[in-house]
Formats: C-alpha cells, sequence, structure tokens
C-alpha cells in the first residue's frame, strides 16, 4: 500500500527522505513537500510514515487489490517505547492497538569497545563476544571430527 | 547613514503617488493571487470538503469558546512562535524571515504613505525597516543555502533552482535589491541608484504577481490547517491514534 | 552531469569493510569491533541503516532460537530440522555452528532492548513454535542499527556496485566501489578483508501483482540480488542458486502465517471447508520418496500440496483466522503479528472489511525469491568453523568464500538455511570475527587496488547517466526510446523471462530443458542490452545497479535449475523433464563458478556430508 503526503500537513523537513528504505519519498520541485516517486516500489514499511514528526504521511492501499476508503495510522512514541495503531475499516469500523517497542533507552547500548579486550589467544577460538556466559549454558556445544565415509 | 527614509532618493524620479499606488496594487495582486490560486483549481472546494467531512466524523462537537482557545493556542504556539518546526534551525530561520519581512513591509507602507518625501521621519521607521530587511536576508539566505530540503536531503546543489524557490527567490532578490538601492542611493551614485531601484521593483513586482504559482499563499494557508488540525485532534475526528498519555512527544527524535 | 559540474571521487581506507547494513552486516559490525578494537571498520549501506533490508517494518518474531538455557532444544536437532526441511541438501556444519551461537545473540537483543514475550507460567520466552519466540519487534531493526553505529563507521546512501580485486594477487579482493545516491561522488573502498552482508533477490521473478501492487513483494523489493552478483563477477563459487523459494501467505498482502500456525493453531481448508493436505501425501511420496515422511512436513510439500488443490479447482485457500481469536489477548497477537512486520496485510484487511474474528483470508503461493536466510540456502560456497567443518568443507577462515579476503553473511553464504534474523546477525557475527583474524594473519601483506580496474568502473558506474542524456536527444518526450531502456523496462522484461521460461508464477512453478535453453538465449540478449541502460537522476541509477544484479543472479538461477536433472523441491519448482527426486544422481550441491574475462560459466557438484546423524 504506497505512502503519499497530506499537502497540508508536510513542511519540508525532510525526514522521510532521510529514512526510506527504498530511496522513493523525495521532495517536490513545485512546492518542496515530500512525495512518493515511485509507489510501485513501496514496501509499505512505514518507516517514513513513522519518522514523520507532523504525521503527514499516509498509506492507501495499493490499487491493484485495495479497495478504498481505508485507513491504518500509527503514533511512534519513541521516547515512551510505545507504538499505537489505528484502523479504520471501509465499512466504518476502528480497531485501536499500542504494543511495546523497547524496554531500555535509546542510545543505552553497551558499545563492543567497552569491554574488556579479549586476550589474542580467544581470537582463535570458536566462541563469539560474551560466550559462553552469553549462551547461559556451560559450555559452546561442539562436534567430534567428521570422519569422511568412503563416498 | 541608515536613519533617513531610503524611498525619498526615488521620489527624484517616480511622484509618490505613483510609488502608493504602486503599493496598493501589490496588495491586490497578492489578494487577487491567492484567491486565482484557491478558485482555479479548486483548492477551496477540497478544503471545505474535508473540513465537512472532519466535522460529520467529530466525535466530541466543539462549542465557541473551545474552538475560540484552540484559535489562541495556534496563534501563540505554531504561528507567532513557528512552534510546528521541529527542526529548530528551520524555525529560527523562518520565524527571522518572517518578522523581518512584515517589519520591513509595515515600515515600508508608513514611510511611502505618510512620510514620502520626508528624509528624517521617525529615525524608528528606517533603522527598523533596515534591521527588518536585514533578518529577511539572514534568515532567508541561512535557508537558501543552507536549510532547503532539496539541497540538504535531496542531494541538489544550492544553485538549482525550482518552481518552489520562487518565492524565497524572489523574496531574497526584492530585499536585496532594496538595500543595495539605498547603499547606492546613500552614497550618491545616480547611474546605480536608477539600476537598483530598477531591479528592486522588477523583484518586488515579481514576488506579489507570482503569488498564483508560487508558495506565497502558502504563509496564508499554514494557520488555517495548523488550527484544523488542532481541531480534529480535539473533536475526535482525527484518524491518528491516541497518544499514550497526555503531553505526548511533539517532535520524535532526529535520527539524520 | 552539467557542463560545469564534476564528479567527486572519495577514497575511503579501511581494514575491514561491510557491505550491507542489514541484520548480517550489523552483527559483522559488531562483532569485528569486539575483536578488533584498533581496527577501521566500516559499513557501506544503500540506503539509512536505521531502518534498511529486510527488517524495515519490524518483526514479530525470532524464528531462530535454541533455548539451550532450558533445555528446550540442542543444536544438532535445529541441524535435522533444517535439513529435513531443505529435503537433506544443506551445509550441516554452518548451521550446527549458526545453531550454537544464536543463542547469545538474542540473549544480547533482549538485554539491548527488545523485548521478547514472556510465557506467563513458565517465565521462559514465549515459544510461538519449537524453535521460535514471540517479540514486540516494531523496533527490531532500529535497536540493531544502534549497535552497529556503536561499531563501526557507517556511510549511508552509498550504492556498492562491484567488488575491487588485488592487483597483484589473482583470487583475492581488494574492496569495492560504489556511488552516492545523493550526490553522485564515486566511492572507492580500499579494504583488507570484506564481508558482503547485502540483500538476495526479490523481483527476480514476476510478481503476481504488477501495477503499484508490485512493490508489496514478499522479500523486501531493495534486496537486489547484491549478496550474489558482486560475489559472482569476482568469480567467487556459487551453490544451490536454483532453490529459489516460494512461500504460502496471506494473498496480497503476503502477511506472515508462522503465529497463526503455531501459536494461534489457525487451520486451512480449500474454499468448500475441506482440510486437503493429507489427500496429497500419496502423489508427494510417489516424487520424494522417503522426504515425504520428515516431520514436520518440509515447506516445499507444503506448498505443493496447497498448489494441487488450487489446480484442482478447489481455491480460494482459506485459513480459519475465525476460529482461534476466541480471547482479546488472540486478537492483539493476531493484529501484532502484522503490525509489527507486514503492515500492508492489515492495510488489505482494512480495505476490504475482514475481521479476522469474523471471517476468514485467503492464502496463495508467492512469486518465487532468491535467498539463503530462509527456508532456503543459495548462496556462496564458504568455509566453515574449523572445529566441526569436514576438510573439504574449510579453508582457513570461517564464512571466507572461495575468494580471499572475502567473507560473507546472511543471505549470502549459501547452505546455511532456516537462520532469520537472529541467524543472520549470529553469521555476520562469525563473519565479523574471522575477518578480524584475517587481517591480522595478513597485517604484513595488504592488498593492492588495481587502478586501471578503478577507472575503469568509474566509467562504467555512471555510464547509465550519460546514456539517458545522450540519448534522450532522438526523441521529443516520453519513455519510449530506441538507444536506451529505463530499468524498470529492464527489471520488467527480466521478470517476464524468468517467470514464463525459468518456472514464476504464470507457469505453476514448472520449467524444463528447452524452456531454461531459451531463456538462456533471451537473458544472453538483455545482458547485452544493459549497456543500453538509461538513468535520467541518481535514484534511477541505484535502479539500473539494482537491476544489473539481479540479471547476473538471474543467469546464475537459471543455470543451476538447468545443471539439477531432477525436482527435488515441488512446491518451489519442477523440472517437467525430470519430474521426481533422485538421490542417486543429486544428493549433491550444484555448484558453479563465473569467469568475467571469458563470459564462461563452470557447473559442478559438490558432496553433501551429513556430519550430524
Amino acid at each position: 500500500m504506497p505512502t503519499f503526503t497530506y499537502m497540508t500537513r508536510c513542511d519540508g523537513c525532510g525526514q522521510c527522505v532521510d529514512i526510506c528504505p527504498s530511496d522513493i519519498m523525495h521532495i517536490d520541485p513545485i512546492y518542496r513537500r515530500s512525495y512518493n516517486i515511485e509507489p510501485n516500489f513501496c514496501w509499505e514499511c512505514y518507516s517514513c510514515v513513522k519518522a514523520c514528526p507532523q504525521h503527514a504521511i499516509d498509506v492507501r492501499g495499493y490499487a491493484d487489490f485495495a479497495p478504498l476508503g481505508h485507513s491504518v495510522r500509527v503514533l511512534r512514541e519513541e521516547a515512551k517505547g510505545t507504538i499505537s495503531w489505528k484502523i479504520r475499516y471501509r465499512d466504518g469500523r476502528v480497531k485501536e492497538f499500542t504494543f511495546p517497542i523497547r524496554t531500555t533507552p535509546w542510545g543505552s547500548i553497551k558499545p563492543p569497545s567497552d569491554y574488556e579486550t579479549p586476550d589474542a589467544q580467544a581470537l582463535g577460538s570458536p566462541m563469539l563476544a560474551h560466550e559462553p556466559a552469553a549462551l547461559k549454558v556451560a559450555t559452546l556445544p561442539a562436534l567430534p571430527p567428521f570422519e569422511q565415509k568412503q563416498e | 547613514m541608515f536613519t533617513t527614509n531610503p524611498f525619498t532618493q526615488l521620489t527624484a524620479f517616480v511622484p509618490p503617488a505613483v510609488m502608493q499606488g504602486y503599493i496598493v496594487l501589490m496588495v491586490l495582486a497578492v489578494v487577487a493571487g491567492t484567491a486565482f490560486d484557491l478558485l482555479n483549481e479548486k483548492k477551496i472546494q477540497f478544503f471545505l470538503q474535508d473540513r465537512a467531512r472532519a466535522k460529520a466524523a467529530a466525535k466530541r462537537p466543539l462549542g465557541a469558546a473551545d474552538r475560540a482557545a484552540i484559535a489562541t493556542r495556534t496563534i501563540a504556539h505554531d504561528i507567532a512562535t513557528f512552534g510546528e518546526f521541529c527542526n529548530q534551525q528551520r524555525r529560527i530561520s523562518h520565524a527571522l524571515m518572517f518578522y523581518g519581512f512584515v517589519t520591513y513591509l509595515v515600515t515600508t507602507v508608513a514611510m511611502v504613505f505618510v512620510y514620502p518625501t520626508d528624509t528624517h521621519p521617525p529615525v524608528g521607521l528606517p533603522v527598523l525597516w533596515n534591521i527588518g530587511a536585514l533578518m529577511t536576508l539572514v534568515g532567508g539566505y541561512w535557508f537558501f543555502f543552507f536549510l532547503r530540503v532539496n539541497v540538504v536531503q535531496d542531494g541538489h546543489p544550492p544553485w538549482r533552482l525550482v518552481r518552489a524557490d520562487l518565492f524565497i527567490g524572489s523574496l531574497l532578490a526584492s530585499v536585496t535589491f532594496a538595500v543595495l538601492f539605498e547603499w547606492v542611493a546613500m552614497a550618491g551614485n545616480p547611474v546605480a541608484t536608477r539600476a537598483f531601484a530598477g531591479l528592486y521593483v522588477l523583484f518586488t513586482t515579481l514576488l506579489f504577481a507570482s503569488v498564483p504559482w508560487s508558495k506565497f499563499a502558502h504563509m496564508f494557508y499554514k494557520p488555517v490547517v495548523a488550527f484544523q488540525r488542532r481541531v480534529e485532534e480535539a473533536d475526535g475526528s482525527s484518524d491518528l491514534p491516541t497518544p499514550t498519555t497526555t503531553g505526548r512527544e511533539r517532535c520524535p527524535p532526529s535520527h539524520i | 552531469m552539467g557542463l560545469f559540474a564534476s564528479r567527486k571521487t572519495r577514497f575511503v581506507d579501511t581494514d575491514i569493510l561491510v557491505i550491507g547494513g542489514g541484520f548480517g552486516g550489523c552483527g559483522a559490525a559488531y562483532e569485528s569491533r569486539y575483536w578488533g578494537r584498533d581496527l577501521k571498520i566500516v559499513v557501506a549501506e544503500k540506503a539509512n541503516i536505521e531502518r534498511s533490508g529486510a527488517v524495515a517494518h519490524g518483526l514479530s518474531a525470532i524464528n531462530c532460537y535454541m533455548g539451550m538455557q532450558w533445555g528446550e532444544n540442542q543444536p544438532e536437532d535445529f541441524v535435522r530440522y533444517a535439513r529435513g526441511d531443505l529435503m537433506g541438501l544443506v551445509r550441516e556444519d554452518l548451521i550446527f555452528d549458526i545453531a550454537r551461537h544464536v543463542d547469545s545473540t538474542v540473549h544480547n537483543f533482549e538485554e539491548w532492548g527488545l523485548p521478547i514475550m514472556r510465557n506467563p507460567e513458565t517465565g521462559r520466552y514465549l515459544r510461538e513454535g519449537k524453535w521460535q519466540i514471540m517479540i514486540h519487534g516494531e523496533s527490531y531493526k532500529p535497536i540493531i542499527a544502534e549497535a552497529a553505529r556503536k561499531s563501526a563507521e557507517v556511510f549511508n546512501r552509498i550504492m556498492v556496485t562491484h567488488l575491487l580485486m588485488d592487483g597483484a594477487r589473482p583470487n583475492r579482493v581488494a574492496g569495492a566501489v560504489g556511488f552516492s545516491v545523493r550526490d553522485g561522488t564515486f566511492y572507492v573502498f580500499r579494504a583488507k578483508a570484506v564481508i558482503n552482508a547485502a540483500g538476495g533477490a526479490s523481483h527476480v521473478f514476476r510478481p503476481r501483482s504488477v501495477g503499484e501492487g508490485m512493490g508489496r513483494t514478499w522479500y523486501a523489493p531493495w534486496s537486489s540480488a547484491s549478496a550474489y552478483a558482486l560475489l559472482i563477477e569476482a568469480g567467487a563459487k556459487m551453490i544451490q542458486m536454483e532453490n529459489r523459494i516460494v512461500l504460502a501467505r496471506f494473498k496480497d498482502g503476503y502477511g506472515p502465517v508462522g503465529a497463526w500456525f503455531l501459536l494461534l493453531k489457525t487451520f486451512v481448508t480449500n474454499a468448500y471447508g475441506e482440510r486437503f493436505e493429507a489427500s496429497w501425501m500419496n502423489e508427494i511420496k510417489s516424487m520424494v520418496g522417503k522426504y515425504a515422511d520428515v516431520t514436520p512436513l518440509p515447506t516445499c510439500l507444503r506448498n505443493h500440496a496447497l498448489l494441487q488443490e488450487v489446480k484442482a479447482g478447489k481455491g480460494p485457500i482459506l485459513m480459519h483466522t475465525q476460529e482461534a481469536l476466541d480471547t482479546k489477548e488472540k486478537e492483539e497477537i493476531g493484529w501484532e503479528d502484522f503490525l509489527d512486520m507486514t503492515i500492508g496485510q492489515a492495510v488489505v484487511w482494512a480495505s476490504q472489511n475482514i475481521d479476522p474474528k469474523e471471517t476468514p483470508s485467503e492464502l496463495i503461493t508467492s512469486e518465487p525469491y532468491v535467498m539463503g536466510s530462509h527456508a532456503t540456502c543459495s548462496g556462496a560456497w564458504a568455509s566453515g568453523p574449523e572445529d566441526c567443518a569436514p576438510a573439504d568443507y574449510q579453508w582457513g577462515y570461517n564464512r571466507m568464500t572461495t575468494v580471499e579476503g572475502l567473507f560473507g553473511a546472511g543471505d549470502t553464504i549459501g547452505g546455511s538455511a532456516h537462520k532469520f534474523s537472529s541467524g543472520s546477525f549470529t553469521e555476520g557475527r562469525i563473519a565479523g570475527k574471522a575477518a578480524v583474524k584475517y587481517v591480522r594473519d595478513h597485517a604484513g601483506a595488504p592488498p593492492r587496488v588495481d587502478e586501471q580496474q578503478v577507472e575503469r568502473l568509474r566509467h562504467a558506474i555512471f555510464q547509465p547517466l550519460d546514456n539517458f542524456e545522450i540519448g534522450s536527444n532522438e526523441i521529443v518526450a516520453g519513455s519510449v526510446a530506441p538507444g536506451y531502456i529505463s530499468p524498470l523496462h529492464g527489471l520488467q522484461r527480466l521478470e517476464k523471462i524468468m517467470d514464463e521460461y525459468v518456472g514464476g508464477v504464470s507457469m505453476f512453478y514448472v520449467t524444463s530443458e528447452p524452456l531454461l535453453n531459451r531463456g538462456l538465449e533471451l537473458l544472453h540478449m538483455l545482458k547485452e542490452d544493459m549497456d543500453h541502460v538509461g538513468a535520467d537522476s541518481l535514484h534511477q541509477l541505484q535502479r539500473a545497479w539494482e537491476l544489473h544484479h539481479r540479471v547476473v543472479t538471474a543467469e546464475a538461477v537459471t543455470r543451476h535449475t538447468l545443471f539439477r536433472q531432477e525436482t527435488r523441491w515441488p512446491g518451489y519448482y519442477y523440472r517437467a523433464d525430470h519430474p521426481k527426486l533422485d538421490d542417486a544422481e543429486w544428493h549433491a550441491f550444484t555448484a558453479s563458478q563465473y569467469d568475467a574475462k571469458t563470459g564462461e560459466w563452470h557447473m559442478t557438484k559438490l558432496p553433501v556430508h551429513h556430519i550430524i546423524e
């Protein structure tokens, strides 16, 4: 269901241009606002819809198979760690949902270089960072060496 | 230096009545241009239709007092301080351009209509005229070279002009030539004065006559739609999800 | 370019270059930083790492998690499961290697902030199925991207178009070239090791929806086969490129079915309310023998049953969601399943007035895709883990391809099926650590970039812009010009060739030797026309190179499909001229190597070792 931008809401900030994984949200030359230049490469991942500070981007289901009159709108509250959806059916039914999106503050991931430097010998072992502790079992599983049968 | 009426230099070759008539013409051009823009492509019909749809979908119809409160909040937050902008640099540059241009316009009208031949009007007028022009130029050139989204996000070089640049371009040209005209006039160079005066009038005319094709009229539409957006949030006709708590994040964190 | 503009070139020297900032690339960035504190590590990402790749929407489940801490599964069991699902042909060493590490990846994810659902009775992760756990995964990619940004320098909006080879030593990688999608700068990455973690292939076969709806492919439309083409053109050995995947999903929106089947326990019938899978088992047994006895029934065979039912005129096939959603909690899980990862299916429901509590939904088999991280394993032949891979499956550095210094992770690696998100990140970690070891071991002899090759590529990369600018002078206006085709024109021609000759949906996935040979003829002409693709913008230039990668990959798919003279995966595709599974001849990997100088493809078989009982 490709995206479109509401003329009255867009103020041309460019967040959608920056985020689109398909590189299809661009700035139109007449109003300097965003629009979807290639709806047939829109996956409707809603990245631009979620990123727009003005809620200026919405989705109209692909014309190939989606009748008109529906809306699926989203409010991503990043700092709060929630995402809320409001779905309006073509026949007027409405459904609303809210789900969590993250349990820790944004920016809080410990960089890998902040961990104690592994010793040079460990580079040759099969263990990856934070193992075996991060596996929550005592040792990394292994297999006996493979004896190739005559084939 | 900047305490004298720049327009008295013009009266050397243009009668005050003509200058005043020109300003009236420019005001009419804006009104006609905006009306044309609204009617020609049925913009006004769309807006009225959309407003009717929202009204029908309202769950909590608003009274006059509610609407007045919303209007006040719109003016105070969205319009006066450009609070809709989440990018602070864009917000500041727009505030500079808006207040600068309005100051410059008001003082222009005052000097041309009340003191057209008076080289020394109340000193606040020419001083404010220059400050207003300067704010417009600072905000405007900053926006033009460093903040235009097609330059910042879409990779255009700043000198690539598109139709969306008609407003900002003619505004900057008009005010730039206004200031240049003022300078050469004060320096007493008659040829340059006429030249820059001519360019000043040319780009000022372009600015106001191009309203049907530029973003000029969006200055009037934006406050109206800002008000409408707040009304739809308040009366439940918005199809956006309700925020999880009050005092919602107005501007999500930018990842640019 | 305009008369007064000039193209800038930017050189980036780095120890490790990671191509692609998806789950594989982010894992590679994180792990290589952990082991290489002093190294320069760069990620080149075509879009914006915050939401790039197949997990742009998010995901509602992690499909590869052992749960060793609770004794839920062991890696050997996972190998047996993946082997069964792929009809016996997988790299058991690679899958074991991922399965034994993936739990630590998932535990890291939870520590970083990914909300994983818990079973209220046991306190363990809530299982969707034996290998899958449920997550609130809308921000899955942004969380992982944060870890990658804290590990490496990320270059967003840089499309890598070609690998660079060492000018002095043959068969050794020296970096990569590409361009900025925003300002057209030519990028030259000079690297001591390269990890290709780019996307697999959507839009190689014609999709079912061909208007706006062609955007709603099951796999991301920006998965443009760079995982394969970059390697193929560098001469890396590739395996199983014929093993394309077809998925049975909710119709049109391609919403996921896993949670519905496994967690909510919905069932599927034909249009007349009859369950049908069992009725096709005899036929399936006659085609694939003992492989039909595998539990769970392999993905391709389940597809086959659905297809046969459709061909018998018993469609539409229906998933009876209304029988499963008897509580509000289940309804929320059903909706979150879509909203976390395929919002388009929610849009289909809203637009067609389908309330899953009241109405069943149609299922359909998708168009084919070529990738390596799902119930399929096309990709590069790679060296396996030193401690447990057979001798002929390893040559020194885990996940290194047959090109020295060139590693892969995610869709890129062949034989390594059922990775999904957590497994791809894990494979990235494995490749990242191995690349650090490689860089350290070869510190005295860094690769040397061939200047002439760089210059040739610089010219070739931007050629489509010239093709358009010059060629469009011939016509007044419009999209039809005798001298060039747009990237979309090329893509639609490719998709039609693959659909009609190599087993797409219009053929019910059937092909044969005569069809495949005709397909190769048409692909050959398309390849020649690739010199005449015209791009009118940098965005279209990106599309032009995505097309190029898809065309290269499509040829590999066609040649491998021709080479394997059996029908190994009915339900994925059928060789009408070899309709049965033939273990005697074909219990092996198909392998190819492309010689860019001669344009020749060399096809061989590689042995499938079963290192686990």
